[in-house]
This record gives structure tokens, C-alpha cells and sequence, in this order.
């Protein structure tokens, strides 16, 4: 595959965070929460593309229900709380998590605010970096369980394969995109996802769902 | 100029990296809930194809025997909802409630909400999130509901 002459041979995809390990994380609080469900509120937008939340937003659900937990309806909760005159990420964000989580009966709340959502064109290079913030909150305490930032980025033209084939077929895909008129983001939104949410050590503890929850 | 190679390399490359990416055991069959969801997310006015998707998905989970994974019954009855059908959406709320217990009370407010709606009854105060007029009423008062008791 990686031989087809028309995909650009030499594209690697950078992950912050990869080539350093991070520093453990205590999940003594998220242990003891003991949580069920997950309520995911509409994403905040500190970018100026204002189709990056909507097409995030989407991103989440599967991942999250693939740990283990009951993830709750995003689009018809993004709606309901539209017409209850919530339709502002901000607000939502800035409302009490547990007035928030009691509405909906859920046992936390995950928050993901869009940092960077941009591509840059140059003549021999293009990128694209994305950029994310996820809290997840306790929905009886409010108190913050769980919290990772990640910037994803893609660059063609800087002649490296990833060594993985996995990360190198996203890089591809996101190299085709790319080189259409409007950039693909969600390869790219798709696997920083996978690599916070999931990894162990860094992502999500496996909820009630999986039959290999780590308890 | 897109070159031809490109053009079919692809869908290769997509379904290689599914192929990759199922590599590790998944919970649920998703039967392309996650397609539904960005098509819904690029246009997000077009209920009638997010409708016509939720269907065939859960067509698709139900004959294979699987289990409907969490929100899609949900989604579904908000979506026929949204599309004025009252009491199909009611039947969906309860069944994602009896799918997945830790939807109850949101299911269940909606439930009661979307039964209050059918017989013309404003929704009781403190009983949010009530759920909103359907496009159909929406159409006629020309537009959202002031907002209710959410913080």
C-alpha cells in the first residue's frame, strides 16, 4: 500500500505526547466513583471554524460507549438543552454538573472544548493541527475525575513513516484529504480521540460495560 | 486536479484502516451510526435522512440479534419526534429506557413531556427537560420555546 506513486510516499502523522511518557495518572477518585454513564454536552469552540464542534461532537459517542459506558443520546441532549435556551456550549460548561447531570439522571458529564481546528497551506507543506481539552465531572460532586489534553497533528511532505502501518494509513487518508479543497478533519479528530480516550494510563477507565473493567 | 489513482485508493485505504481499526474487539455493532452522526452533523436541518439511517440501523442491529448499542433507540424516537410523530417516539424513548436502565429518567421525563404535548397540555414546571414543540408546531409559532427551568 504504502507504494501506490500517487499517495504521497513520505507523510507522517505527530502525536504530541507520543514520544514522552506521561507522568501516571491517580485514578483513586474516578475508581471510587464508580460511574455508569456518561452525559456529553455540546463542545466548546475556541476556533473560528464553526462546523469543528458540531463534527467533533460526533466523533464521541462510539469511543465512549466502546469503554464500557452508557453514553447519552448527544444530538437529542444538544437539542433539549437548545430549547431550554442552553444553546451555548459556554453556558452549558458554566452551569453546576450536578444541577446538569441530576436533569438527565446521568453519573458524569464530559466537557471537550476545541482549542485548534486549523489547516495552514504553504507551497511544500501542508498541515493540520487539532487540538482538544476533556474534563470529565463527578455528576453527584462535581468534583473533576478525569482530564487530558491533546493536540493531534498532521504534516505532509516531511518525508517519515511513522513505522506504524495503522498511523500511516490515517496519515494517508488525512494526506488525501488534505489535498482537496476543504480539508478532512475527522481522521485526524478520530484518532486523538483514540489516543485519549482509550490508551491505557492516559484515558478512560473501562466502564460497567466491558467484561475486562479494571477495577 | 484529483488523479485517478487517488480516486480509488481511497475507499481502499478507508476500508483498510476499518479493517485495522476492528482489529481489537468491539463491544457493539455500530452499523454505521458513526456515518449517520456526521452526515446529521454536516447538514444538520436534512431529519428526514437521519431518520431514514437510525432506521435502517436498528433494522440492520435487531435482525442480526444484537443488542442496540446506547442512545440509538433515543436518537430515533427524537428524531421521529422532531418529525411529529408523538406516539412512535414515545414507543422509542421506553425502549431505549428498557435497553439501558441509565437513561430512566431522561427517558422517562421525555415520555411524559411528549404525552403532555399529545394532549395539549403545557409541560408541569420543574419537570425538565420538557421536551420541545415538534416541527410542526415549531412551523406554525415560527419558533423555539422560551426556556424553561434548566439553570
Amino acid at each position: 500500500m504504502r507504494r501506490l506513486p500517487v499517495l504521497p510516499a513520505a507523510a507522517a502523522l505527530a502525536l504530541s505526547g507520543c514520544a514522552t511518557a506521561p507522568p501516571a495518572k491517580n485514578y483513586d477518585a474516578f475508581r471510587a466513583a464508580d460511574i455508569h454513564s456518561i452525559l456529553v454536552v455540546p463542545v466548546v469552540n475556541n476556533t473560528t471554524n464553526i462546523e469543528a464542534p458540531s463534527l467533533f461532537l460526533s466523533t464521541l459517542p462510539i469511543p465512549l460507549a466502546e469503554l464500557g459506558y452508557y453514553v447519552f443520546p448527544t444530538h437529542m441532549v444538544a437539542r433539549v438543552l437548545e430549547d431550554e435556551g442552553l444553546s451555548d456550549a459556554d453556558l452549558v460548561h458554566q452551569a453546576d454538573p450536578v444541577r446538569l447531570c441530576g436533569l438527565f439522571g446521568a453519573d458524569s458529564v464530559l466537557y471537550v472544548t476545541i482549542e485548534s481546528w486549523a489547516a495552514k497551506y504553504l507551497v511544500l507543506n501542508t498541515s493540520v493541527v487539532v487540538s482538544f481539552d476533556y474534563v470529565l465531572k463527578d455528576g453527584k460532586t462535581g468534583a473533576t475525575l478525569w482530564s487530558e489534553h491533546r493536540t493531534a497533528q498532521y504534516s505532509s511532505g516531511n518525508g517519515s513513516s511513522s513505522g506504524s502501518p495503522l498511523v500511516d494509513l490515517v496519515a494517508m487518508a488525512v494526506s488525501a484529504a488534505v489535498a482537496k479543497a476543504s480539508p478532512d478533519y475527522m481522521p485526524l479528530a478520530r484518532r486523538a480521540n483514540d489516543e485519549v480516550l482509550s490508551t491505557p494510563g492516559v484515558g478512560l477507565l473501562h466502564g460497567p460495560y466491558r467484561p475486562d473493567r479494571d477495577r | 486536479m484529483p488523479l485517478p489513482g487517488r480516486t480509488l485508493a481511497l475507499p481502499l485505504l478507508a476500508s483498510l484502516a476499518a479493517a485495522c481499526a476492528s482489529g481489537k474487539k468491539q463491544l457493539y455493532a455500530w452499523n454505521g451510526y458513526d456515518d449517520a452522526l456526521y452526515t446529521l452533523a454536516r447538514a444538520p436541518q436534512d431529519n428526514e435522512r437521519y431518520l431514514e439511517c437510525l432506521k435502517q440501523i436498528i433494522e440492520r442491529t435487531e435482525t442480526s440479534h444484537d443488542k442496540v448499542p446506547p442512545g440509538i433507540y433515543a436518537e430515533y424516537g427524537y428524531a421521529l419526534f422532531t418529525n411529529g410523530q408523538l406516539e412512535d417516539a414515545i414507543g422509542y424513548y421506553a425502549r431505549e429506557r428498557d435497553t439501558w436502565p441509565e437513561s430512566r429518567v431522561f427517558m422517562e421525563k421525555m415520555i411524559r413531556n411528549t404525552q403532555r404535548l399529545r394532549q395539549g397540555r403545557p409541560p408541569a414546571p420543574g419537570d425538565g427537560p420538557p421536551a420541545p414543540l415538534p416541527a410542526t408546531s415549531r412551523q406554525i409559532d415560527g419558533g423555539r420555546r422560551a426556556g424553561g427551568d434548566l439553570p
